[in-house]
């Protein structure tokens, strides 16, 4: 059972991973005033554009910072359309979520062609087998057989909750969310700040997605993302818009995932699909129980416009 | 907004150039036309499916179609849309497309349906006569990994992971667990197999891979699998966890193409070659005698067989003593000549 | 103004719609094929005959159904991300009415179809009461309930009703099957679909209550103080859209696919949001929309398996064709903004 408990943190800390880098996204872009439901398409071009580069290259650090890259051009669209054009950031997001997928899809299928043989990719190593370490306690394992993307995750984790709570630009960032009529009689940036929001959401959301292809699965698999960028925005309400709260809920998450798959195991009567079902359900209740105090940055998916005096 | 559209785009057609041009067939000759809803570069049923088609169709010099990742409520709109290029045969790997097929078989009666993996009663519920079954055996298919899993199986605990339940896949696993049952005995073992997972799907390798380290955690050392790219993730799990023991420990037996050494825990594979069934069906179609009827793929008509062998992993004795229960299954008398259960 | 908003609502589709096309055709001749060659069957495929129209038009039906959704809940301002799973909700329902019940023929099509809307409404009423009543995200909600229902689907297909071998259920019996329309392959789902369309849209537009559940979409708090029971119309507008999603369900698995199996219904919940925002929330412009996405989709099917250009061309053409909507839609708004927020500032003071 001692075995049971460590092997059910361990898978609880590896699901939970790519979700914080999603997570992290719509928290930057949340708190600029950005409600990003596109995240999940991003995460799809993001883990294409990783798996492809990684592929060519066979160098998985290039595949994370390809799948940044990429994320952040594609959440431009977003980001004019919604900042400059106004547009609706939920109708956006929508769109974005259509057209990424469909992209990656496009992208994959012309560039392997018709040919069948499956394609895999190197994977990042972990800390544990760079340092040669060969022991497998429970705890090196925690702490060691992780790969850097894991410990990047961590860092922007106390990174950001330093940045927004600590730093005059964080504030101001943080203004921007919440009012940003005001922000800007105060001489921020507003539009300045969204952008960068942008370009935040976008390189985190694409390395959330790259990390699925460089450091958890050998292969790209159309729809791979799986629904976890929409796990993201519901970790970024259940964290409460902050970093801690955001890390508390993807491990949840995480935990949720991986105790249903031993479930499965343990229980053959009743249907899988129940418990393939709890992390939705979890989230559900969870949500519920905590009610909505308006925590949320007050101007979040509202336009900003300059001329709105 | 647009130009940096655009120029996404010329970078996709860049990329494009790449890749070998589309072409239409020329009307000289026979074609088969293939439907799939999985990929075809899945590395698992998609691909083995597709170079049954394209071994077969080199064989009797047809040509190929296909079309794949296609979406259920197209099912019927991408067979037809082959029918009205007048294919010869539409060949279907799953029984998934039953419906679809046999809708399609009562509106073009001169064309061939081939169902692979259809129910055995399919053919008579076509009104022209026009569709067949291409069955494997799927008990055989569970006995030549169960064969292997209860000679090499230290453990005494071997695992299954299954795609969707399909009584194809359940048949699968009761011969999985019987051969290595029956195997393991007498050999002085016993083995247990854990109950069957389903990930729902046959493309998230992510769900491969934590199902495989779920089941590692609960002691099985032989793994099977009927998911395609599930099966993928879970080696990728397999072979992680070998390297970190430094020696390869738990195993995988691959199907349903030959799959050795795509990973370093494939001890064997268990070869599905339905390219001989398809390869019947266009020399049935070329004589026209095709329709109506289910050909069963098995270990006796050479549809069905073990894969190679990693040397370096299975012991010379082990070799020997697997090939001797292939031989006995082929001979029919297995497990003491067990009926032999046709599943569907 | 109120000509010119028309002008542009229906030029900003068809300027995307030939620029997107543009696009695919740069595509296509990238990948060698003949883009000439490759619209032309897409055009052939789609309403090339007889048959291909009723494809066409069989296609459209779901989609419709979840468009009319998503405009009737965006029209009260409620997100209704969740047509998917209302859809699948709805399907559920009436395949064991059709399967299970001792009702053939029209009294079994009838309560099919209440039934199925029933629970689609119902599904998406837990979306409502959580949004109303604990101030929940109505998206994220949603979104959850579609994995609910897709998995509750699943159990449905691989155990309660399964037919057999197979993971499918048993196919609603012949007595049940929804007729045939004009002896095309469309069933008579299509017809009501337009006939639901036309509905929403005089209710929405001819109707009081239709005109208070508008001004609680257009300025909630304006809504609130004037008295509307905005909680009610929230409310309601899950209900009522999920009871839209939900009829489609029934109608097109006793119409067109008559069992539940794997990939049933999916997509068409975000496509029905997309399609509606095209169609800028206009139910009857969201009928069209929809018929032409359909038409997209059953004719890049021929057009791949003629020339070899795979669909997902046709994937690309449609997202494309979305997201150059939405944005040009933003972008006509744009100038105008200034009047517009004087006047509802004015409204608000």
């Amino acid at each position: 059972m001692g075995s049971f408990m460590a092997n059910l943190i361990l898978a609880s800390v590896r699901m939970a991973s790519p979700l914080i880098f999603l997570s992290l996204a719509e928290l930057y872009s949340q708190r600029a005033g950005l409600v990003n439901i596109g995240i999940e398409g991003i995460a799809a071009i993001g883990s294409l554009t990783g798996f492809l580069i990684s592929l060519i290259t066979g160098n998985p650090f290039l595949g994370v910072l390809a799948g940044a890259l990429a994320g952040i051009a594609v959440n431009m669209i977003f980001a004019y359309a919604t900042i400059s054009l106004c547009a609706e950031q939920i109708v956006y997001g929508m769109a974005i979520n259509i057209f990424a997928p469909a992209l990656a899809a496009f992208i994959y299928r012309v560039y392997f062609g018709s040919g069948s043989e499956l394609v895999q990719a190197g994977l990042m190593g972990t800390l544990k087998s760079m340092l040669g370490i060969k022991s497998n306690n429970f705890l090196v394992n925690l702490f060691l057989d992780q790969t850097p993307m894991v410990y990047l995750a961590y860092i922007l984790i106390i990174l950001t909750a330093i940045y927004f709570t600590r730093t005059k630009s964080g504030l101001n960032y943080k203004a921007v969310g919440e009012y940003p009529k005001a922000a800007a009689t105060l001489g921020i940036n507003v539009i300045g700040i969204k952008y960068l929001s942008c370009v935040i959401c976008g390189a985190l959301a694409g390395i959330g997605g790259a990390y699925l292809t460089t450091c958890y699965s050998k292969t790209y698999v159309d729809g791979n993302v799986a629904g976890r960028g929409f796990i993201a925005l519901a970790a970024v309400i259940f964290g409460r818009w902050s970093s801690a709260g955001v890390l508390i809920a993807c491990l949840f998450f995480g935990f949720c995932d991986a105790l249903q798959i031993r479930l499965q195991l343990v229980n053959n009567t009743l249907p899988y699909q129940f418990f393939q079902m709890i992390p939705y359900v979890a989230t559900i209740v969870v949500l519920a129980l905590i009610g909505a105090k308006k925590a949320g940055p007050k101007s979040s998916g509202q336009p900003y416009r300059k001329e709105e005096r | 907004m647009n130009r940096k559209l655009i120029a996404m785009v010329v970078t996709g057609a860049m990329i494009a150039s790449m890749a070998p041009t589309f072409t239409a067939h020329a009307d000289d000759t026979r074609t088969v036309a293939m439907i799939c809803d999985s990929s075809i570069s899945d590395g698992g049923w998609g691909m083995a499916c597709y170079n049954a088609m394209i071994d077969a169709a080199e064989k009797t010099g047809w040509e190929t179609m296909y079309s794949d990742s296609i979406a259920q409520s197209a099912y019927y709109d991408t067979i037809v849309s082959y029918c009205d290029l007048d294919v010869d045969m539409i060949y279907a790997p799953g029984n998934q497309y039953t419906d679809a097929v046999l809708q399609a078989a009562e509106e073009y009666p001169d064309i061939a349906f081939a169902l692979l993996n259809g129910g055995a009663d399919t053919p008579e519920k076509a009104v022209n006569g026009n569709v067949s079954s291409l069955l494997p055996n799927a008990t055989q298919i569970g006995w030549i990994a169960g064969a292997l899993a209860g000679l090499m199986s230290e453990s005494g605990t071997i695992a299954f992971i299954g795609g969707m339940e399909l009584d194809t896949t359940l048949a699968k696993y009761a011969g999985y667990g019987e051969a290595a049952a029956f195997v393991a005995e007498e050999n002085g073992k016993t083995i247990s197999v854990l109950d069957p997972v389903y990930s729902g799907d046959f493309s998230a390798s992510d769900k491969g891979l934590e199902f495989a380290k779920a089941m590692m955690d609960q002691g099985a050392d032989v793994f099977f699998g009927d998911a395609s790219a599930v099966d993928s993730g879970a080696r990728q799990a397999i072979d992680e966890a070998n390297e970190a023991n430094g020696a390869i420990k738990v195993y995988d037996i691959a199907q349903p193409a030959d799959l050795l050494g795509q990973n370093d825990c494939v001890i064997g594979s268990q070869v599905t070659d339905n390219s001989v069934l398809i390869e019947l069906s266009m020399k049935a179609v070329e004589e026209g005698t095709f329709g109506g009827e289910t050909l069963y793929g098995t270990l006796q008509n050479g549809v069905l067989s073990a894969g190679e062998l990693n040397k370096d992993v299975v012991p010379e004795d082990v070799q020997a003593k697997y090939a001797e229960y292939i031989q006995q299954m082929v001979d029919g008398t297995f497990m003491g000549g067990a009926a032999e259960t046709e599943a569907e | 103004m109120k000509n010119k908003d028309f002008g542009a609502l229906v030029i900003v589709p068809v300027l995307s719609i030939i620029v997107s096309f543009l696009i695919g055709c740069i595509i296509i001749a990238a990948l060698g094929a003949s883009p000439a060659d490759a619209m032309r069957y897409l055009w052939k495929g789609a309403f090339g005959n007889v048959r291909n129209l009723g494809t066409t038009f069989s296609r459209s039906t779901p989609l419709i159904f979840t468009t009319l959704c998503a405009c009737f809940a965006y029209r009260c301002g409620v997100f209704n991300l969740g047509g998917e799973g209302q859809f699948i909700i709805g399907s559920i329902l009436a395949c064991y009415i059709a399967t299970k019940s001792p009702l053939t023929g029209v009294p079994a099509i009838l309560l099919c179809a209440v039934a199925g809307a029933a629970g689609g409404g119902l599904w998406a009423a837990i979306a409502g009461l959580l949004k109303v009543y604990r101030g929940q995200n109505e998206m994220i909600i949603t979104i959850m309930l579609n994995y609910v229902a897709t998995l509750l689907m699943g159990v449905v297909y691989t155990n309660w009703l399964r037919d057999g071998s197979v993971p499918q259920t048993v196919a609603v019996p012949d007595q049940t099957r929804l007729p045939s329309f004009l002896g095309l392959r469309a069933t008579i789902a299509f017809p009501v679909a337009i006939i639901a369309g036309i509905v929403i849209f005089y209710f929405l537009f001819y109707t009081s209550p239709g005109f208070q559940l508008r001004a609680v979409g257009l300025n909630m708090t304006a809504a609130k103080v004037n008295g509307f029971n905005v909680k009610r119309y929230l409310l309601m507008s899950f209900v009522v859209s999920g009871a839209i999603a939900g009829l489609g369900g029934a109608l097109e698995l006793l119409g067109t696919q008559l069992r539940l199996i794997n990939g049933f219904g999916a997509g068409y919940g975000f496509d029905g949001v997309a399609m509606a925002l095209i169609a800028s929330l206009h139910p009857l412009a969201g009928i069209l929309v929809a018929i032409f996405f359909a038409a997209l989709r059953v004719g890049s099917t021929t057009m791949q398996t003629a020339t070899g250009v795979p669909t997902s061309v046709s994937d690309i053409i449609q997202a494309l064709v979305i997201v150059f909507t939405v944005a040009g839609m933003a972008m006509v708004k744009l100038p105008e903004f200034k009047s517009r927020f004087a006047r509802k500032a004015r409204m608000e003071a």
